[in-house]
């Protein structure tokens, strides 16, 4: 459409008086004239959509209390209403609390016995490495070391063998 | 000292309370004086916006679905959205521009949920439906039989659905709330060469909808 109808539409779909220099255009235009044919069938539909001259507006009485009824229902959710607010939801908030503690219990039992076997493996290679410590002016001995793999009794024996035959060189 | 010179004045200084309002200033008025207490949650201002614009609501839903049974439905949802959503209104436009929003937005949610399934609103309204539809009803002194009035009813509203919440809000507050190009710039805040540019390409994206829709049959 020609900036000489574009301009002036809104007062050409109106029907108000259509400036001079639109009403030669569209004398001569016909493309301005078959979009501005159209324009006008399609503001009449939309003008359709009014609501009739003889529309009467008869809500019931009461529509404000049933406006808050609905925003009552309708209240914003959070999250957590599901868990306060339902009986299920109580219950499976309650049944996730006890599962973190078993859970929870477990990690810390865990890492605790993990401990004390490594405490107990580092002390015992600490005991036998004490067996083999030279003297001061004793010879320089040949160390043996018990595998450190070995923490079972037959390891301890293996120690008390190595006592037994040790000789001096 | 020639004390007989006389000061020149200031030159004049164009402000806020000099230059041409071609705004309305939605923010200071009694209107923005009740958005805000209803933002603050007073009930009493709540009330008093749908007693204020119930009518209007009411009036507008039932232009577009034509069904009073839904109507007051459509209505409720309405003001229950107006007042979660209170809290974000901007003050750019009036009270009644944004709530006409929401209402003509529910209206096409609401027909979106219904799926209705007229010919014309599902795209399969054929040449021959059409003639069939004519047929049915003859004409009394050149009225629009009421099927024909239907399908187009149906046909505007598909194609109102094919433009944005903006302009089809503009669009219906000028066409069907008959407001003028210079109180619908009041009314929203923009200027009114801005409203009669948007209106113009909404008007062409509405045809250029129609045409598509045409080829499609």
């Amino acid at each position: 459409m020609h900036r000489e109808i574009r301009d002036h539409i809104e007062d050409v779909l109106r029907g108000g008086d259509t400036l001079k220099d639109a009403r030669e255009h569209l004398a001569q235009c016909d493309e301005c004239r078959t979009e501005l044919r159209s324009m006008q069938e399609q503001t009449a539909l939309i003008r359709e959509l009014r609501a009739p001259a003889d529309f009467a507006d008869d809500l019931r009485p009461g529509f404000y209390a049933r406006v808050m009824e609905r925003i009552e229902a309708e209240g914003p959710i959070s999250i957590w209403n599901l868990f306060i607010e339902s009986a299920f939801g109580r219950r499976i908030a309650v049944a996730s609390l006890a599962l973190a503690l078993l859970i929870g219990v477990y990690v810390v039992t865990s890492e605790r016995a993990a401990e004390d076997s490594t405490i107990a493996l580092e002390s015992q290679q600490a005991t036998t490495e004490q067996i083999f410590v030279a003297g001061e002016d004793a010879p320089a001995r040949e160390i043996t070391r018990v595998d450190q793999s070995q923490t079972d009794e037959s390891s301890q024996d293996a120690v008390l063998a190595n006592l037994v035959t040790y000789r001096e060189q | 000292m020639d004390t007989s010179i006389t000061t020149l004045p200031f030159p004049a200084v164009v402000g806020e309370g000099t230059r041409a309002r071609t705004r309305v200033d939605h923010k200071t008025s009694e209107e923005a004086a009740l958005v805000r207490r209803v933002q603050a949650r007073d009930e009493m201002a709540f009330r008093e916006v749908v007693e204020r614009y119930q009518s209007k609501v009411f009036s507008i839903i039932f232009g577009i679905l034509r069904n009073r049974n839904d109507a007051e439905d459509i209505a409720q949802q309405v003001f229950a959205k107006v007042y979660f959503s209170i809290k974000n209104f901007d003050f750019r436009s009036s009270l009644l521009t944004w709530i006409y929003k929401i209402t003509v937005n529910e209206c096409y949610d609401y027909l979106r949920k219904k799926r209705v399934r007229k010919l014309v609103y599902e795209s399969d309204f054929s040449q021959e439906d059409a003639q069939r539809m004519e047929a049915s009803e003859p004409a009394v002194d050149g009225a629009v039989p009421a099927d024909t009035r239907l399908a187009q009813r149906d046909l505007i509203l598909k194609l109102l659905s094919k433009v944005s919440e903006e302009e089809r809000s503009l669009i219906l507050l000028k066409e069907v709330e008959g407001h003028s190009v210079e109180e619908l710039a009041g009314m929203t805040g923009l200027n009114e060469n801005t409203i009669k540019v948007k209106l113009f390409r909404t008007r062409q994206k509405l045809l250029r909808a129609a045409g598509r829709l045409t080829r499609t049959r």
